[in-house]
């Protein structure tokens, strides 16, 4: 099978497959540390995309937090909105600012702190 | 030499795109997963360590077996008071109370109210305690309520009998008790969800009033009548079964619904603060002085269904208009199929403060503001949870926690979660953790924040379904502040 075939099967595995834990907020797994890149992209999360992925977990919509789905392709749902999902336009999140939060998004996912902080 | 084969990331794009809109799809096919959807029977379980914190926070239950809790609050000495609601959706109905909590987890009546709860809050002030009586079957008012017993009413007949109540209060440094009146709809549409919420038989011709004049598009909405049968039509700020035309101008009055309101302590005229919110139930002085007030956002239920409205907390300016009910969040509505009844806007809504989780039920809250507690200048807001299916659908419980936000930046960060691999209440867990943080307030010396747990409230295909004497008030210090 060639990697052309094998791609959309992993990214069919990476929108429905969780991969480690949802939850990695800090009464579980310690404080998160983050780059300024990450901490813009921390802010600008919190206006556009808390309400449906509280902390990067499931509510209204799908945890992110345990998604292993190219940030491109994170990136590209952002602009144009699937499903359920509206879609957020340059002139309410900017390129850098898709990019901050990506970097937060890669941040959060990647933290593994103690348990209990 | 074998080639190397090469990646297709246009076909991997478009095969995410054809997954995504499948995926999309089923998402409007996915069962919610609510946390109140589970089963609950028998006594509350409470474990302390079922619950977890930030490194070097502890917490414990003070009190135990309360039925609907909303509020706590302090005297002068110290002692901690707590009010039980006597009222809960699900049409379930108790003795609202203002209760005393003695050393040791009992409690001692200090004052009963009468059957028009729920009492939402409560607030200490000179020797008195403010309570918020909701007024879902008589109208809202504020009540003033002494050590003795005696209960006062310095507000009343606040237009509070549909689906949200009178809220707060909270004592300004100026002296004046600040309220919410919550909306009597879910987005000024009355329609067959207050049917089911139990008002509209009560009160057939309750609709919501505007603060100001407001001039409508004429929009109206076709629903079952629940109370004759047939279809009905109706419109914006009326009465279930009168349409509204284009044009048609709603008298504006105080007091009104959507609004933060204020009310001197021995009584008087009632002022606008603030309006446009739906349901502003938290209400918190913060550490520049300034006004601040957790909104329950719109729920898709009713008429006029409203999908994707975050819950949130705003920062209070005085005479401004907030959105409701056809902004949300300071914006238009993301769907355009949602055609605006207004047909000039009041004002332009401001940005709130912090935004929270779709229907995590945003609600009492307080500012740190002594160091050996941490994070002054924060808040701590008490999120109640969600009560889907009849809000609207979640992929996962919302809520159900205390968080901290950081009203500067925005930012909203947990606080007080229970332990597991989901977050959810403790019934939904199996756990003995958090239920459903309804307020948080700090304790005078600003070392213990206070946390009240409404206790057991399922949802089932009947409708809410509360459990009495499942309620907790919680306390959480931090390592050497205790």
């Amino acid at each position: 099978m060639s990697a052309g075939r094998i791609a959309p099967l992993l990214i069919a595995a990476g929108l429905t497959v969780g991969c480690g834990q949802a939850r990695r907020s800090e009464p579980l797994m310690g404080p998160l540390a983050l780059q300024s890149d990450a901490e813009q992209g921390r802010t600008t999360f919190m206006k556009y995309c808390q309400p449906c992925h509280p902390g990067g977990e499931a509510g209204l919509g799908p945890s992110l937090n345990d998604k292993a789905l190219p940030t491109f392709l994170k990136k590209f749902q952002v602009r144009q909105g699937i499903g359920s999902m509206p879609s957020f336009s340059e002139a309410e999140i900017s390129d850098q600012q898709l990019d901050d939060i990506m970097a937060y998004l890669k941040a959060l996912r990647g933290h593994e702190g103690e348990p209990g902080g | 030499m074998p080639t190397k084969p090469r990646i297709s990331w246009r076909r991997g794009l478009l095969a995410f795109v054809v997954l995504a809109f499948v995926i999309g799809g089923c998402y409007w096919m996915r069962r919610s997963k609510g946390g109140g959807m589970t089963e609950f029977e028998g006594a509350r379980p409470i474990r302390p360590q079922d619950i977890a914190l930030p490194d070097g926070y502890a917490i414990e239950a003070i009190a135990t077996g309360l039925t609907f809790p909303t509020g706590v609050a302090f005297d002068e000495a110290g002692g901690i008071y707590v009010v039980e609601s006597g009222y809960s959706y699900g049409e379930v109905t108790d003795t609202p109370r203002l209760l005393r909590v003695e050393p040791g987890g009992g409690t001692r009546v200090i004052a009963s109210g009468g059957g028009n709860g729920p009492w939402n809050g409560v607030a200490g002030h000179e020797g008195a305690f403010y309570v918020a009586e909701g007024g879902a079957f008589e109208g809202g008012r504020i009540l003033r309520v002494t050590p003795d017993g005696q209960i006062v009413a310095i507000a009343d007949s606040l237009p509070s009998m549909g689906d949200h109540h009178t809220n707060g209060p909270v004592v300004g440094q100026d002296g004046w008790i600040y309220f919410g009146q919550g909306t009597a709809t879910n987005s000024a549409v009355v329609g067959e969800d207050n049917a089911s919420f139990g008002w509209l038989e009560r009160h057939p011709d309750f609709h919501d009033t505007p603060c100001r004049d407001v001039t409508l598009t004429g929009v109206n909405f076709e629903s079952t009548d629940p109370l004759n049968g047939g279809e009905t039509t109706t419109g914006a700020f009326s009465p279930f079964g009168t349409p509204t035309t284009e044009g048609q101008v709603v008298r504006g009055r105080v007091p009104c619904n959507g609004a933060i309101l204020r009310v001197r302590p021995d009584g008087g005229a009632i002022e606008l603060v603030a309006w446009g919110l739906r349901n502003p139930f938290g209400l918190a002085f913060g550490p520049d002085a300034r006004l601040y007030v957790t909104d329950n956002g719109y729920d898709e239920r009713g008429s006029r269904k409203v999908f994707g409205s975050g819950d949130y907390l705003w920062r209070i300016e005085q005479g401004s208009w907030y959105g409701w009910p056809d902004f949300a969040g300071g914006r238009p509505f993301f769907d355009d199929d949602i055609r605006p009844v207004l047909a000039r806007a009041p004002g332009n809504p401001p940005e709130p403060a912090a935004v929270f989780g779709v229907h995590s039920s945003a609600d009492g809250f307080d500012f740190s503001r002594n160091g050996a507690f941490g994070h002054v200048g924060e808040a701590f807001v008490a999120l109640l949870g969600d009560m889907s299916p009849p809000v609207g659908k979640v992929l996962s419980p919302v809520g159900f926690k205390v968080v901290r936000v950081d009203v500067e930046s925005g930012v909203v960060e947990d606080f007080a979660v229970n332990e597991g691999d989901t977050n959810g209440p403790a019934s939904w867990l199996g756990s003995g953790g958090l239920e459903r943080p309804v307020a948080a307030r700090f304790d005078p010396s600003g070392t213990a924040l206070y946390v009240v747990d409404f206790g057991v409230m399922t949802m089932t295909e009947r409708g809410p379904e509360p459990r009495k004497e499942t309620g907790v008030l919680w306390k959480i210090t931090r390592s050497g502040s205790r």
